[in-house]
């Protein structure tokens, strides 16, 4: 595993993570459900393996958002920072915007194109897929 | 950008906090400063601004953040949704995060602002009028 490390957290400094290795694959994703959880008209996530991530300051609070899913974010300023899916629980979702330095990494495509708000005319240039990406994709 | 669809709702995600908008609608913006960015976690956050006085809280409670000494951004405390923001440099008015409305595709994003820290790989709505700081020239409101 490489030995690159990318820091993150919420706005307010109250919750910090780190990723170690690469970010690259990242999304994205035009869901109702990211969107109503964001409050933003898109959200971009890059994927880690879970073992490559983990919290190193505060406690962030969990919303269960599904019977399968869990979003954290910081009780004290309200920053969306990961998802997780009982279904695939080696891997964890995290917002890209929420770290240090997101201009380092550009999202490679845009996922549920399907629910994407019609006045939004976003990176164009990357594909899409109408629900999840494949994985074979990323 | 009053087209009597008014009043509208919207709220949370997990459905907590319920508001109702009277309208009109004074704008719609992309901002890309970076406070918004990381507050939602995405690449830029798209408001609807509204008169204060517009906006009805109908359920639940908005926790509110000082994000700097004239900014609240209000969140709600259950599930993290990104739902206002207040700053005491335009007290009339208030913004509301358009993935907090029920309907968020009936407000068209009229121009960009705080384009200096926009994310460099982003390329949204290249066709709107960009600012630097607001809109209105206003000293910044973050």
């Amino acid at each position: 595993m490489s030995n690159e490390k990318h820091d993150g957290g919420c706005l307010c400094g109250a919750v910090r993570y780190e990723v170690t290795g690469p970010i690259d694959r990242i999304a994205h994703c035009h869901c109702s459900m990211c969107r109503g959880s964001a409050g933003a008209p898109v959200v971009t996530f890059f994927v880690v393996e879970a073992s490559r991530f983990r919290f190193t300051q505060g406690t962030p609070r969990i919303y269960r958002s599904s019977r399968d899913a869990e979003r954290r974010f910081c009780g004290t300023c309200g920053t969306q920072l990961t998802f997780a899916s009982r279904r695939s629980p080696d891997y964890v979702d995290v917002t890209l915007a929420s770290l240090d330095h997101p201009e380092r990494h550009a999202p490679k495509h845009h996922v549920w194109t399907s629910a994407q708000l019609p006045w939004l005319k976003l990176d164009e240039h990357l594909p899409g897929y109408p629900e999840f990406t494949p994985t074979d994709k990323l | 950008m009053s087209d009597g669809r008014f009043p509208i709702e919207g709220g949370c995600f997990c459905g907590a906090i319920r508001f109702r908008v009277k309208g009109p609608i004074k704008g719609v913006v992309h901002c890309h400063c970076r406070m918004c960015q990381r507050s939602g976690g995405a690449s830029h956050m798209t408001w609807v601004t509204l008169a204060k006085a517009d906006f009805d809280l109908l359920q639940g409670r908005i926790t509110q953040f000082c994000s700097s000494e004239h900014g609240e951004r209000g969140f709600c405390a259950a599930c993290g949704t990104p739902l206002t923001f207040w700053s005491r440099h335009a007290a009339e008015d208030l913004d509301v995060t358009v993935g907090s409305f029920d309907y968020p595709e009936m407000f068209r994003p009229q121009r960009h602002i705080y384009v200096s820290s926009r994310l460099p790989w982003l390329r949204l709505d290249e066709g709107l009028p960009e600012h630097d700081t607001q809109s209105n020239g206003t000293e910044s409101t973050n």
